[in-house]
This record gives structure tokens, sequence and C-alpha cells, in this order.
């Protein structure tokens, strides 16, 4: 039998690494509704002004402390995140998942070479892929901008989606393809009725990573996005370069809120099959 | 050949497979060859097994005929027509797969609806159909279980239904008994002999499993590395085995190789150990020769017997209680081990055998089949 300290040892290094872990995350959502403008490591009070602040509503805190630059802009960069996070998503879900089938269902010279060209970017470093894909842009004198942000993420969110998807491919039986051929189906009945559904979950969850990647990618956005097409990472960014303001911790939360919502989507998906 | 064998060989067979070549490159580097110049007709209501050991062919023989393989040379036609460049879901045959396969997203009705459904049969024939079919196999009312929710036994008989709703000629099933228990496993042979009767379809079954190749098939074909040693109905591979090979993987016995020496009126198979066993008068002296010796014809040798018996010395090593009967393992003076299942009094004279002592052993030497040539060695 175990002796007790060790037990508590234990239970205490438990706590320990979960305090580690998600003591910032907590701090940033208390002090999302502290109503201290000054010092917010300072409770004050209650107040869901920072939220109504970045939504551009007049408050009590806001008359005296500016701090969102402008509520134009931030929605403009939301939308900017939300216009380029769909595209991407849904380019790099049928671009991924259609080299994942091609990758398990066909056997071809240099296959192996292929898969690791697949999960390369998603080892390279951010900001090299960010420069290069700079300079790839500059010399062929194409405008940075949304088109440019699209096209820079689905470069390395095709291999997520095919690396997700290609997981559960792995573990598809693959005689029911067979099965649905043997029973007159052809290829376009067979992929809709029988291989979709059943990589279903992986594609839906490939898509919902892509998705919280693209929303919140910095580093490779921030290198080729054009003037106008601020996304809502480089928008805080630029806003912590000029001190850090509460509304952010009331931004962040509502950030937190929506990649929590989408995380339990995915794992909702991925029990129901 | 039987005459109604003859008969079924002036129809046009359902299924023809002539010199069929598949090779497929091993994943250590090499080439395996699966199909190794098969020929084989399947004629129609027909019962016809694959039997060989894993490893044989007899899988890729199934999937070249449903067309989930392609052959490297060779033909295949089905109802006389050429198939060899028809995709797998034209051709008018389906499959039970050993692993059932069954679509785990639908439910046990959608399942076996599925071809239907592929065909575009109107809604309320396809479920009158299905319900007939589930009901045929004896899974009535079963459409809306999922697959997960059914035992063993139950999947594989909506595999099959799913397999014979479309009505196709010929009916491939790919070792389909393989995961269920023993006693299901002999319920299902006699159901499916029976509902390939009623079904007036062919069935290809392939199988590892000699008994149910034996209990089911009207006719058996032996795969051996990638060839087919013996086409024939059970009673001939279990009486007359054409190679070394079948004798060996269909029932019991020992195996002697050997040359015939004379003289004509005695021949006799000399073993490479020195071992005489006498064969069947008239048999041709100076050639290579293997004997089949089964259980069944091994008796007590008679106190003075005639020229009609060959006898062996042997030492009684065990004897086995089988129920109805008894057999006496026995070993002979070059270690070759045989086994004896007499009946009536010859089991009586032997169960008074003590292990260990000598005894005679006798059998009508034109009983043991003799395989003539040279030793295959397999």
């Amino acid at each position: 039998m175990r002796r007790t300290w060790v037990k508590r040892v234990l239970a205490v290094h438990g706590a320990l690494f979960l305090l580690f872990i998600y003591a910032p995350i907590v701090m940033v959502v208390v002090y999302s509704f502290n109503s201290n403008p000054i010092n917010m490591m300072i409770w004050s009070g209650f107040t869901f002004d920072w939220y109504w602040t970045i939504f551009g509503y007049p408050t009590q805190l806001n008359e005296q402390t500016l701090y969102v630059d402008s509520t134009d802009r931030l929605l403009a960069a939301v939308q900017n995140s939300l216009i380029v996070a769909t595209s991407t998503t849904t380019i790099s879900t049928v671009l991924g998942t259609m080299t994942a089938l091609a990758l398990y269902r066909y056997r071809f010279r240099a296959q192996r070479f292929y898969q690791g060209l697949l999960y390369m970017p998603m080892v390279m470093p951010d900001i090299v892929l960010g420069i290069a894909l700079l300079v790839f842009f500059v010399s062929f004198g194409m405008a940075l901008g949304l088109i440019s942000i699209i096209i820079g993420h689905c470069t390395f969110l095709i291999s997520y989606v095919f690396v997700v998807v290609s997981a559960r491919l792995a573990g598809m039986d693959d005689t029911l393809e067979q099965a649905s051929a043997d029973l007159g189906a052809n290829e376009w009945v067979t992929f809709r009725r029988i291989t979709l559904p059943q990589i279903l979950p992986g594609v839906i969850g490939g898509a919902l990573l892509a998705f919280i990647i693209s929303m919140d990618d910095l580093v490779i956005t921030y290198f080729i996005s054009g003037v106008d097409s601020t996304t809502l990472p480089v928008f805080i960014y630029g806003m912590l370069r000029r001190g850090v303001k509460p509304e952010i911790n009331a931004i962040a939360t509502i950030m937190l809120m929506l990649s929590f919502t989408i995380a339990t989507l995915g794992l909702y998906f991925r029990r129901r099959h | 050949m039987s005459g109604e064998e003859e008969a079924r060989n002036q129809q046009t067979p359902i299924a023809e497979v002539r010199e069929a070549v598949k090779r497929f490159a091993a994943t250590e580097g090499g080439v395996i060859t699966a199909l190794d110049g098969v020929s084989l007709k399947v004629q129609p209501r027909e019962f016809v097994t694959l039997l060989g050991p894993s490893g044989c062919g007899k899988t890729t023989l199934l999937r070249v005929i449903s067309g989930l393989e392609e052959l490297d040379a060779g033909e295949v036609l089905i109802a006389g027509e050429p198939m060899t460049t028809v995709p797998p879901h034209r051709r008018p045959v389906n499959t039970v797969f050993q692993n059932y396969a069954l679509f785990p997203h639908l439910s046990v009705g959608d399942n076996v609806g599925y071809g239907l459904d592929v065909a575009g049969v109107p809604r309320r024939q396809r479920n009158t159909r299905v319900g007939e079919v589930l009901e045929r196999i004896g899974l009535g009312g079963f459409e809306p279980r999922r697959p997960d929710q059914l035992s063993g036994g139950q999947r594989q008989r909506v595999a099959l239904a799913r397999a014979i709703i479309n009505r196709p000629s010929l009916l491939l099933l790919d070792e389909p008994l393989s995961a269920l228990d023993r006693n299901l496993r002999q319920s299902m042979q006699l159901e499916l002999k029976t509902l390939q009767h009623d079904l007036g379809i062919s069935f290809l079954f392939v199988t590892h499993d000699q008994e149910e190749a034996l209990t089911m098939s009207d006719r058996v074909a032996v795969l051996n590395k990638g060839r087919i040693e013996q086409v024939g109905t059970p009673e001939a591979h279990y009486h007359r085995p054409a190679t070394r090979f079948v004798a060996e993987f269909i029932g019991d016995g020992a195996l002697f190789s050997g040359r015939i020496e004379g003289p004509t009126e005695d021949p006799v198979l000399v073993t490479g150990d020195g071992l005489r066993l006498a064969v069947a008068l008239g048999t041709t002296v100076n050639q290579v020769a293997t004997l089949l010796l089964r259980p069944e014809h091994l008796e007590a040798a008679p106190e003075a017997p005639d020229a009609a018996f060959g006898v062996i010395e042997v030492r009684l090593k065990q004897s086995v209680f089988l129920g109805a009967s008894r057999k006496f393992v026995c070993c002979l003076a070059n270690g070759a081990t045989v086994t004896a299942a007499p009946t009536g009094a010859g089991a009586q004279a032997l169960s008074r055998v003590a292990p260990g002592e000598l005894v005679r052993l006798a059998y009508r030497r034109d009983q043991p089949h003799l395989i003539l040539g040279a030793d295959d060695g397999t």
C-alpha cells in the first residue's frame, strides 16, 4: 500500500500543474469584469463595462478612458478575421480531405515523400513561413490583402486537415467501400453514402481546427496582411503596443468563449460517431 | 465424370476464370504470385468451394471475380460475358465479406436495402423486399437496429441478406463462417446449403476448413500456392486425391512415398527407408508413387491373410475413445505413425491390445489410393 504522504505530494503536484496552466486564463476572465480602470490587478467592483466599451457603447468608464481607438476598426478586424477563417476553412477542408483520400487510396512512387511534404508546413517555424510568403507575394507583384492572407493560411492549414482526416481514414475499414461497390454503387455514390459519413467526424474536426488556427494566427498574418486587411489578432497586437488596457481582457474572454464553443462542438461530433 | 456433371458442362457457366494470373508486390520487396494460371468454371445452381491454406490465393480468386482485384493476365467471364474491363459495381455478383463489412452508420434495414437504394428501387417495394429477406434469414423486424447492437451470428446473417437482395446469379462468400463458434458454424453450414438450394443460384465459397468444404459443396477446388491442385466432388478429393498436398489437406491418413517394385502379380511400394507396402494388383511396377492409408482402411489382420490383403506390423501407441468408435494410433518400424479406425470385430480385437505391444494390421490392397508420379515434396 502506498503511503499517505506520497498521495498527498502527488495531489499537490496535480493541483499545482492545473493552476500553472489555468491561472493566467482565469485571471484574464476575472480582470475582464474588474471595474478598476487604472490598475486591473486591484479589484474595485464587478462590471460589464469593458464588454460595452469594445462594442462602442458609451459607459461611465469609457468617458474618461477611451482605450479602444475605434470600435469600427475593431469590428472591421473581426469581420476580416471571419472572412479569412471561413474562406480558409472551406478551401483547406476540401483540399486537405481530397489529399488525404488520394494518399489513402492510391499507392504510387515516392508516396512517403509526398506525405512528408504535407507534414512539413506544420513543423516549419511560423516566422519562416511568414517571411517566405511575404517574399513570394512581393516577387509576384501581388497586393497584400485578404486574398494573400487566405492563400497564406491555406498553405499550412491544408496540412492540419490532411493529418486529422488521414487519422480517421486509417481507422476506417476499407472493405466498406468495396462492399458498397460490390452492391452496385459507383464511386460517387460510394463516397457520398459510405466514405463521407465514415470520415465526417474527421472532416468536421479538421475544419474546426483550421478555423480556430486561422482566427488565431498572428505571426504569419502579420507579415502578409495589407493596410486594410488587419485581422483580429493583428489588431489586438497593435493595441497592446500602446499598453495593456482592460478591454483586452474582455476581447480575450470573448475569443476564449468562441474557441470553447468550437472545441465542444468538435468533441460532440466525435462522440456522436 | 457423372452424367449430372456432364449435363452441367453443356450449359454456359455462371462464372469462368481462364488462366488467371495475379501478382502483388510484397511489402519486403519482391513479388508474390497469388494466382498462377488458375482456371475454374462455376455452373448454374452449383455450390463450389475454394479450399486451401491461408495465402493460397483463394480470396484473391474471389476478388478477381467480383472485380475488386484486377488480373495481370487471363480472363474472367460472368454468364459468358467478358468482365475484365467491367468495374465491380456493374458485375452481377455479390459478396459476403469475411469481416461482414456492414456499414456501421446505417441501420440493419438500410444495410440490407443498400443495393436496392443505389439501383433506384422505389421506396415501398424496397421496404417490402428488405422485410422479406430479413424474414427469410430469421431476422424479421430487425430493420431499425444498428450493426453494433447485433451478435456475431446476426451480423453474419445481415451480411448475407444484404448480398442476396439484388438476386445475383452468383454469390461469393469469403470465409463467412470463420468468426462464428463451432455450433453456430455447423448450423449455418446447413442453412447456407438450404438457402443456396432455395434461391437457385450458384455459390462460390472460400474456406480453409476442409470439413466445411466437404459438408456443403457440390464441387471443391483445392488451391495451393496460387495453383489449383484438384477440382472435383468432395468424394473424389477424399477417395482419389490427385496430389500429395490434397491427400494431406483433406481427411486423415498416412502417406508413404516410394517406388513400386515387382513382381507384377504382387506389386509392392518400397519406401526410402525400406518399408514394404502391398499395393493394388495390376499396378505398373518401376514407377514412383505415394500410398494414402486412411484410418478406415486398416483392420486387425486375420490369422492367415490371403493375397488380397496388405499387412503391416505396428506397435500400438494409443487407443483413443471417440464416442461411437475408437481409433488406434500406431507406430511403424520406420517411426511413421498410422491410425486405424476399424469397425466391428476388428475394433474389439484391437481393444484387447495393450499400448506398447506389437500388432499386425491389414488393409485390402485395392482400397488405399495410390498417387502416381513423383513426390512433389509439399
